[in-house]
């Protein structure tokens, strides 16, 4: 090997006269071209022969390799470690090969190297002649196997460290994996849920959804995204926003679901104080309303009051005063009195059931009088029996007076005010004409705002119709209006209808 | 004092007349006797028509935004000053503050109204038109 190699080019020609040289020649190449370390050892335990590798790696020269106790080629740390002497004469006692161990070893001042080695006996007509070591540097695939490791390390990691809910499921739904943010969330250990499926974790009104949204996934592009509560140990409800793709092999099968989902609590947080404030500005545009509507007969109330004060002669200013005083207060608290009914929408009234027939009537009824004294001819089509649905009386009525009295005020030179109840599927609807002013249709958005009035002053405090509004909504209805200005207005209030006691 | 047939022409503007009625009374005893009107376009009208010393103008009209109607009659006489007469603004609201650096309006009269403070305003005016008008033209 190392020694025929030097001697190739002379002997080139010998060995093709023949073929034990041909050979000779042709693996002495192949040797000297292995990467690994090839040396052959005889029973005295002295190199017969080293490949190009080996020599080189062992920065040894030729001359003192081969002929050398194999004790004297290796450094002691290596043939201690080894074992070598005893191994090697394993090999030739017991014809016992050593296959495949490994050594790392460092020489002064290097990096450590990690080999692997076989020592093999090679026998010839029943006699152990040489044992062969074969010698390898695994350092590399070493350093890329640890490299590969950490990467795996370091990407469970991310996994492991991410804030948000990282798991993965088979095909049908069972746990695989779950992070330390799903731990944290959900209070569950892995250990917990791996018998679980997915939709056992999720809360019962999500999880036929879920289901449907992993059968949609097994199917290939992942179920999108969706939100469905999570259910903690301690069975409180985590609202999460999953987003779930799938996994594929080789052969685009799909193998398993990754899901990462998002904890919403904090949003959730967040955005009931957004609302919360825009409920505040919302409030504050009211009070600046309500600021404005209230001062002025409180101003009066006052100026009358200052005036009083500074006791004046005339007695008809006197009486004067008092009286707007008296109206100013009276204007005041009525306002004060339709605020308390427009701030109460939320609260959840004692609702009866109601025979809305009757409650129209009755509304009518109290606004004949004014109709008759405004030539308004009152046209009122309701039906022979009730019409029930649950809800307060005084409120509905509230709502009819304000409607009738709308279609009055605006039709102050006489005309026809027509009213009709008819049921249309699961609701009743009450429909109120008039043949009045109209309204502008771009005024007609602006109606059911609080304080939008076009009365004179001290005659609407333009709450009426928010007002209706909110007791409509309170009854789960609906009020809607449709105009024609200068022909007439008619608005129509729509509510469910009650059949055996049951709303529709 | 002077009384009966002051030359001070006083404006009063708001949609609620019993504001207007208290102005008015407010004003008798200074010997005003104002011009008063509940919509912004009537005050438009009547300011292109005379000229006013004063003007009480309701902040929130419903036909005329109150400093707008302000503005438009300061453009047809720079010399007349504006009371704004308000429920809604506070003295210290930053439209309001605005206004009053931009010069636009002099005072600012907060509902409920307190006589003193508008009987001072008047006061005030009247002195200033009696004795510039003295100036301009004296007594013989
Ligand atoms: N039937 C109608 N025809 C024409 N305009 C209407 C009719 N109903 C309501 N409106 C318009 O909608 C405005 C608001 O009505 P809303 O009932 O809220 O207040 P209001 O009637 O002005 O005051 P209040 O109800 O306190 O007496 C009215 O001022 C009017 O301009
Ligand atoms: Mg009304």
């Amino acid at each position: 090997m190392r020694e025929i190699h030097r001697r190739a080019p002379r002997r080139a020609g010998e060995a093709a006269d023949s073929e034990a040289g041909r050979y000779k020649t042709l693996y002495s190449m192949l040797l000297d071209a292995s990467p690994s370390s090839v040396l052959l050892i005889d029973s005295q335990m002295r190199v017969v022969s080293a490949n190009r590798n080996f020599v080189e790696k062992a920065l040894r020269s030729e001359a003192n390799t081969v002929g050398q106790r194999i004790d004297a080629v290796f450094p002691p740390a290596i043939v201690q470690q080894m074992d070598l002497v005893s191994r090697v004469r394993a090999a030739f006692e017991h014809n016992r090969p050593t296959r495949g161990e490994r050594m790392t070893y460092r020489s002064p001042g290097l990096a450590t190297r990690t080999y692997y080695y076989s020592l093999i006996p090679f026998s010839w007509k029943g006699a152990i002649e040489h044992v062969m070591l074969l010698l390898e540097d695994v350092t590399e695939q070493v350093r890329l196997g640890e490299e590969a490791r950490r990467a795996e390390r370091h990407l469970a990691s991310v996994v492991e460290s991410a804030s948000d809910i990282v798991l993965s499921t088979m095909v049908d739904g069972t746990i695989l994996t779950w992070n330390a943010a799903a731990e944290r969330i959900s209070g569950l250990t892995l250990g917990e849920v791996e018998t679980r499926t997915f939709f056992d974790l999720c809360a019962e009104p999500h999880r036929a959804d879920a289901r449907r949204g992993f059968e949609t996934a097994k199917r290939g592009k992942g179920f999108g995204v969706a939100e469905w509560d999570l259910v903690t140990k301690s069975g409180a409800l985590v609202p999460v926003s999953w987003v779930g793709s799938t996994m594929k092999d080789d052969r685009a099968r799909v193998v398993a679901i990754v899901a990462v989902g998002r904890d919403l609590t904090e949003r959730r947080k967040f955005e009931a104080h957004l609302l919360q404030s825009q409920k505040l500005a919302a409030l504050g545009v009211l009070a600046g309303g309500v600021a404005h509507e209230i001062r002025n007969p409180l101003s009066i109330a006052s100026s009358a009051a200052q005036f009083l004060s500074e006791e004046p002669e005339d007695p008809e200013f006197r009486r004067e005063c008092r009286a707007k005083i008296l109206t100013g207060i009276e204007r005041a608290s009525r306002i004060i009195e339709n605020l308390l009914h427009f701030a109460r929408p939320g609260e959840q009234p004692n609702m009866v059931q109601v025979d809305l027939v009757r409650v129209v009537r009755d509304a009518a009824a109290l606004a004949a009088a004014q109709a008759g004294t405004q030539q308004v001819e009152m046209n009122i089509e309701l039906p022979g029996n009730p019409v029930l649905v649950s809800g307060v009386p005084g409120l509905l009525q509230q709502v009819f007076i304000n409607l009738f009295l709308n279609a009055l005020g605006a039709m102050p030179g006489g005309g026809l005010l027509r009213t009709a109840l008819d049921r249309a599927g699961a609701e009743v609807r009450v429909q109120i004409s008039d043949t009045g002013d109209g309204i502008r249709a771009s005024e007609i958005e602006r109606i059911f705002d609080p304080f939008y009035t076009t009365r004179p002053v001290g005659q609407g405090t333009g709450l009426g119709l928010s007002i209706c509004h909110s007791i409509v909504r309170q009854h789960f209805g609906a009020i809607d209006v449709e105009s024609v200005e200068g022909q007439g207005s008619t608005f129509t209030v729509r509510l469910p209808l009650l059949k055996n006691g049951i709303r529709q | 004092m002077i009384r009966n047939g002051a030359p001070v022409r006083v404006l009063i503007v708001d949609d609620e007349p019993d504001i207007c009625w208290a102005l008015t009374h407010i004003l008798k005893s200074t010997g005003i006797v104002p011009v008063t009107t509940t919509s912004g376009r009537e005050a438009l009208r009547l300011a292109k028509s005379q000229r006013f010393h004063l003007a009480f103008i309701d902040a929130k009209l419903p036909d005329l935004d109150g400093l707008d109607l302000a503005r438009r009659i300061r453009e047809g006489d720079a010399a007349a000053r504006i009371v704004l007469v308000s429920g809604y603004f506070y003295c210290d609201d930053a439209e309001v503050r605005q206004a009053m650096v931009a010069g636009l309006i002099a005072d600012f009269v907060g509902k409920p109204i307190l006589h003193q403070q508008v009987e001072a305003i008047a006061r005030e005016v009247l002195s200033q038109v009696v004795s510039t008008s003295r100036v301009i033209a004296p007594v013989p």
